[in-house]
């Protein structure tokens, strides 16, 4: 299993806030987003995030 | 057409550049002295995983020009009087929460632990149903231990921040490399004096690596409860 690091951390924390925090109002509809269920775009925004990272560090390591 | 909802903020509404998320225009519906900032949106079109960093990007925009209330991404509403009446619904607890986030912004503080959880070395010689019984126990001693430091960093944090605990929202051991996930609620104009405070106060602790974020919009603080 992948071990957090301090990127995934800080992008975790804002999508944490973005789904799971702010004002609920009444009478809300939920989109989904593109078919994918609102609880799980949290993991897939840290995972397009860490391949983004492993990307940048191979371009950098090449 | 539908609206994505961004911000509640009090009228008059703040001079803000007109472009919402995807560069669609962004409408404000006013009742009773409150509104909703929203992007108007089309319901056949999905909402993908840039539109939720847009929506904070806005969020932020918009908190900059006024007090605002961050909505829950994903929230839309299929006309302006139904947002209208959202807000209408729960108006006194909206002026409220506005009120306690007013020039405040949020700084969030994680710990993570620096080792992972040290695995149990039960005695061999035990036989199996007291070796389960003995790595369950000491699991869960593990665990008790790793929750009580946690705990008491919050403490340490709180103490030498000298912050009121209703400013502070924390939760510990969520996972098992997070120790601690913390929110603080400061007045904008000493973020960073705050942040660098936050910062050496984390840095004190040998046993885990911080990461800090912000100043961000008053997510964690925006309930209304």
């Amino acid at each position: 299993m992948k071990e957090l690091t301090p990127e995934d951390t800080s992008l975790l924390e804002l999508v944490d806030r973005l789904l799971n925090k702010g004002v609920v109002l009444a009478g809300e509809a939920t989109i989904s987003v593109a078919g994918v269920d609102l609880i799980y775009l949290g993991l897939n925004v840290v995972l397009a995030a860490v391949e983004t990272i492993e990307k940048a560090q191979e371009r950098r390591a090449s | 057409m539908t609206l994505l909802a961004h911000a509640i903020a009090a009228s008059p509404p703040a001079e803000v550049s007109p472009e919402g998320v995807r560069g669609r225009p962004l409408a404000w519906s006013e009742t009773g002295g409150l509104g909703l900032w929203s992007t108007e949106w089309a319901p056949d079109i999905k909402l993908e995983r840039p539109d939720a960093l847009e929506h904070h990007r806005l969020v932020e925009r918009i908190c900059a020009a006024q007090p605002c209330l961050p909505v829950r991404f994903g929230t839309a509403f299929a006309t302006s009087d139904e947002a209208r009446a959202s807000l209408d619904k729960r108006a006194a607890g909206l002026r409220a929460a506005l009120a306690r986030v007013a020039g405040k912004s949020e700084l969030a503080l994680t710990l993570l632990w620096r080792e992972p959880s040290a695995t149990p070395n039960i005695a061999s010689a035990a036989g199996p149903g007291r070796q389960y019984m003995e790595s369950r126990r000491a699991e869960f001693a593990a665990r008790e231990s790793r929750r009580a430091r946690a705990e008491s960093m919050v403490e340490s944090v709180i103490a030498e921040l000298a912050i009121e605990r209703q400013l502070v929202w924390h939760e510990t051991c969520t996972s098992d490399s997070v120790a601690v996930s913390l929110a603080v609620l400061v007045p904008t104009e000493q973020a960073s004096e705050r942040k660098a405070q936050l910062e050496q106060i984390a840095t004190g602790f040998p046993d885990v690596i911080p990461v800090l974020n912000g100043p961000w919009p008053p997510y964690t603080f925006a309930r209304t409860e």
